[in-house]
């Protein structure tokens, strides 16, 4: 009796003792991520457990959309010290991030994996695939990714009495010009991006001038921050944007879902393209 | 110089550049069209663009610009001291703090009176502190370091304190604080500055003939009977009250005030009282000017007014500290 | 119109520089104030000018100047200070014009007979011929003679001047001096201090003699410029003398351990 007793008493012990020596129960590295991007991501496609430390940005409702969720996690202001106290499998950021904490990491021997911003929907797949790689989530990744690809294919043009024309404006008379993410996804959703069609890109001084002689049909706002106000807030109530009659403006997708490239961006591509027929007749597309 | 003829000529001037300035921007509409849009109406699109955006900049380009001529020419006046100017001895900056200090912590609510409440409180607590210094030490070189040493600090606080906003946006409007623009800028904030500017002018007015006096200096001026403290308390109002309208408006724009009163004494009796009016007319025609060229200079984007102004004005600065150093005028 | 002073005292920064000052000053005569350096001159003169805060009485006619607005005493007294300031490189014209700032104030223009006593005030001074130069281009002199112009041209029965005649050489000194007679002879009252001994005994109709914040003589000069008082007050010795145009003094030495002879 005792010698069986005592068997079992060390095969737990062996298996306990193999468990904690794995590290963990996790199918997958830890990972740390450091750009309000790559968060987005990891947080949608890492296992409980798995990610030990978001960027602080992850908790801002204007750049995030998992502001929410992020808030269960450590954040880290993206200073190495705070990488080094994690001490995490795999570094997540992006290419514009603090090349020198970047570089530093690299050199302590940490693994680190460069994320470049979403310019493009196209590319948004291609990297929800790359993050589910490098988590070891490959099959969660690849549901999230073919369902974009499906949502992106399936997007018919819209049947307006013709194409409807947006602009993002906002801070100061700045708008959002060809080669932003915002700019793809207003064309995936059907529009004309007006900033692009008159040659500006990325992020551009647009005269107001010009608005007012040919307005869009569509103008996004931002959001105000709410308990902090900035001039950028001017705009908002510009006499000039309420004097456009045949124009529609407003904050309509959810603040920061264009800011990153996910699953949140094609919630925005739809929302927009559900604001398409108060802007002109149009004959409901069928699958939108 | 005739004073009605050169009060005629810059009156003159100030509505060329007021004209030019309402017909050049983005929207190409030709000179005619843009007459008629502004008064009489007819193409929607033009109308909106005449009278929503071009005429608003185009009125506070005068009315700024007059406020900031007249604001230099009094304070030189009363700090008897050529090189003063709300610009350089740190009024604007100061009106920009407060005015920073007021509206980005929430502190006013977000009232639209909020920026200029902080910037007039800034621009008077700013001249009061410069008159201390003065009293106390009447020489130039103090009055002027201890001007640079006050915009040093406003700047930085006011740097300090839209960096600490939530605001995302914040810490990029430091550009337009610290260097002025008229870009975007709408009615309401013409009736804003008119009724405050009004009040600043009638201020400076009223303190014109003491300032003349303390051409004799104080001893001088106490003996023609001029009061004294009354015509500070009236500048110093005056000052804020102009500068602070502005600044709240248009962010700092500098070197105004010291620009139009040189260029425009030699053309008066030199008394203080006969300058006010001309380097008021000097100022909103040249800031109209500057604000063309800030407009046009680069196609296709816009300068900060504060930048074109300074481009001018720190040369200018210069030469006139340079040819100081063997007389003050 | 008579000026006067009763018990005066002033101190300046927590010291005593008057000590209950008696004077009285009359009209049609110009009344020269003496006094070594530190004697309290300046301040009588801005206490009787209502320039300074005082204990005691100052009066214009019986009315005490303290009651009055600025702008009523400046139309009653014109003062001329030591210090020559010219802020501006304003003409000689518009300095003088100044004057008449209490006149006419807040009308912003000059009327005929402002213009009038300007000019009358720039021939007593002999500064016509200048009228269109920037006074600060002037020579120390021309500049006396134009600050004094401003103080003429103000039009005041009475006129207080701080040494207006400091720094000038002797033809100016005396141009000076004969303007403020012309102007005692038309009836007002003329206070100034003066340095020169000789030029304050020929020229005063009365001399007030200053030591340590109290006046020390005060009469005609010959009741007043005597080897005592000289040697009392200013610690000179001096030869005094008379001729048909009036006392004259040469200063010899100093007295009491100085190294002139006595």
């Amino acid at each position: 009796m005792k010698q069986f007793g005592k068997r079992v008493w060390t095969g737990t012990l062996a298996a306990a003792g193999l468990l904690v020596s794995t590290g963990s129960v996790l199918s997958g590295p830890s990972v740390a991520s450091l750009n309000v991007c790559t968060d987005q991501l990891v947080m949608l496609l890492a296992e409980p457990g798995q990610l030990k430390s978001v960027s602080n940005l992850s908790r801002d409702p204007t750049l995030s959309s998992l502001h929410e969720k992020a808030r269960q996690y450590p954040v880290n202001k993206g200073l190495a010290e705070e990488i080094l106290v994690v001490k995490p499998d795999l570094v997540v950021t992006g290419t514009f991030s603090l090349h020198n904490t970047t570089g530093l990491l690299s050199r302590l021997g940490f693994e680190v994996e460069e994320f470049e911003y979403s310019q493009s929907v196209e590319t948004i797949a291609a990297d929800i695939r790359r993050m589910g790689r490098l988590l070891e989530q490959p099959a969660r990744a690849e549901v999230m990714a073919s369902r974009f690809e499906r949502d992106l294919a399936e997007l018919e043009p819209l049947a307006c009495s013709r194409k409807p024309v947006a602009l993002f404006y906002g801070a100061r008379g700045v708008a959002l010009g060809k080669g932003t993410l915002a700019h793809s996804a207003v064309q995936a959703a059907g529009f004309t991006n007006m900033a692009a069609e008159r040659g500006y890109e990325g992020v551009a001084a647009f005269p107001l001038e010009l608005l007012v002689q040919d307005p869009p049909d569509l103008i996004i706002l931002p959001r105000p921050t709410p308990g902090a106000p900035a001039l950028a807030d001017e705009i908002l109530s510009h006499p000039v944007l309420r004097k456009l009659n045949a124009t529609v403006t407003g904050s309509f997708s959810r603040p920061a879902s264009l800011n990153c490239g996910g699953p949140f961006t094609m919630q925005a591509i739809h929302e927009l393209r559900a604001l398409a027929p108060s802007l002109l007749p149009c004959r409901k597309a069928p699958g939108s | 110089m005739n004073r009605s003829r050169l009060i005629t000529m810059l009156i003159v001037l100030g509505i060329a550049a007021f004209v030019l300035s309402l017909l050049i921007g983005p929207a190409r509409i030709g000179p005619v069209a843009s007459i008629e849009a502004l008064l009489a109406g007819g193409n929607e699109a033009a109308m909106i663009i005449m009278r929503e955006i071009r005429l608003p900049r185009a009125l506070l380009a005068v009315l700024i610009g007059f406020s900031l001529g007249v604001a230099g020419a009094a304070l030189q006046g009363l700090l008897r001291n050529p090189l003063a100017e709300p610009g350089i001895i740190g009024i604007s900056a100061s009106a920009s703090l407060g005015a920073v200090l007021l509206f980005y912590t929430g502190l006013a609510g977000v009232s639209l009176l909020a920026l200029p409440a902080g910037a007039l409180t800034g621009a008077a607590l700013c001249v009061l502190v410069l008159l201390v210094i003065s009293a106390a030490q009447a020489s130039t070189i103090t009055l002027i370091l201890a001007g640079v040493a006050l915009a040093s600090l406003a700047g930085a606080l006011t740097s300090l304190v839209l960096n600490l906003s939530p605001n995302p946006y914040a810490s990029y409007e430091i550009i337009f604080w610290l260097l002025g623009s008229l870009k975007d800028r709408t009615m309401d904030h013409v009736w804003l500055v008119i009724p405050l500017m009004a009040l600043g002018w009638a201020a400076l007015w009223a303190s014109s003939r003491t300032l003349d006096a303390l051409s004799l200096g104080e001893e001088g001026a106490s003996g023609l009977g001029a009061n004294i403290p009354r015509a500070r308390v009236l500048v110093v109002c005056g000052v804020a009250l102009c500068v602070g309208a502005a600044t709240a408006v248009s962010g700092a724009i500098g070197f105004i005030g010291l620009i139009v009163p040189h260029l425009v004494r030699p053309l008066t009796n030199r008394l203080p009282s006969q300058l006010l009016l001309p380097a008021g007319l000097g100022g909103a025609a040249l800031l109209t000017i500057a604000d063309i060229v800030a407009r046009t200079i680069i196609p296709e984007r816009e300068l900060n007014v504060g930048v074109v102004t300074a481009l001018i004005g720190a040369p200018f600065f210069l030469w006139l500290v340079i040819r100081s150093r063997r007389e003050l005028f | 119109m008579q000026l006067s002073a009763r018990n005066v005292s002033v101190s300046l920064s927590g010291r005593p520089v008057l000590n209950g000052v008696d004077l009285g000053l009359e009209p049609g005569e110009v009344t020269g104030l003496l006094g070594p350096n530190g004697a309290g001159k300046s301040t009588l003169m801005r206490a009787l000018a209502g320039q300074l805060v005082y204990q005691g009485h100052v009066e214009i006619d019986g009315r005490a100047i303290a009651g009055m607005s600025e702008l009523e005493r400046a139309k009653i007294i014109a003062w001329l200070p030591q210090q020559r300031v010219l802020s501006w490189p304003i003409s000689v014209q518009a300095v003088v014009e100044l004057g008449r700032l209490p006149w006419h104030g807040w009308r912003r223009a000059m009327s005929q007979a402002d213009r009038d006593k300007c000019a009358a005030a720039m021939q007593l001074l002999d500064v016509t011929g200048l009228a269109g130069r920037p006074a600060t281009e002037l020579s120390g002199g021309e500049q006396a003679r134009v600050l004094m112009a401003r103080a003429v041209a103000q039009d005041t029965p009475v006129l207080v001047a701080d040494e207006p005649a400091s720094g000038l050489d002797p033809a100016h000194q005396i141009s000076m001096m004969t303007a403020l007679r012309q102007l005692a002879g038309q009836g007002r009252t003329v206070f100034v201090s003066l340095h020169d001994l000789s030029l304050a005994a020929r020229w005063c109709d009365r001399l007030v003699l200053m030591k340590d914040g109290a006046i020390a003589a005060d009469g005609s000069p010959d009741k007043v410029m005597t080897d005592t008082t000289l040697r009392d007050v200013y610690g000179i010795s001096a030869r005094i003398g008379r001729d048909d145009c009036g006392l004259w003094l040469a200063p010899l030495g100093l007295t009491e351990g100085g190294m002139g002879n006595g």
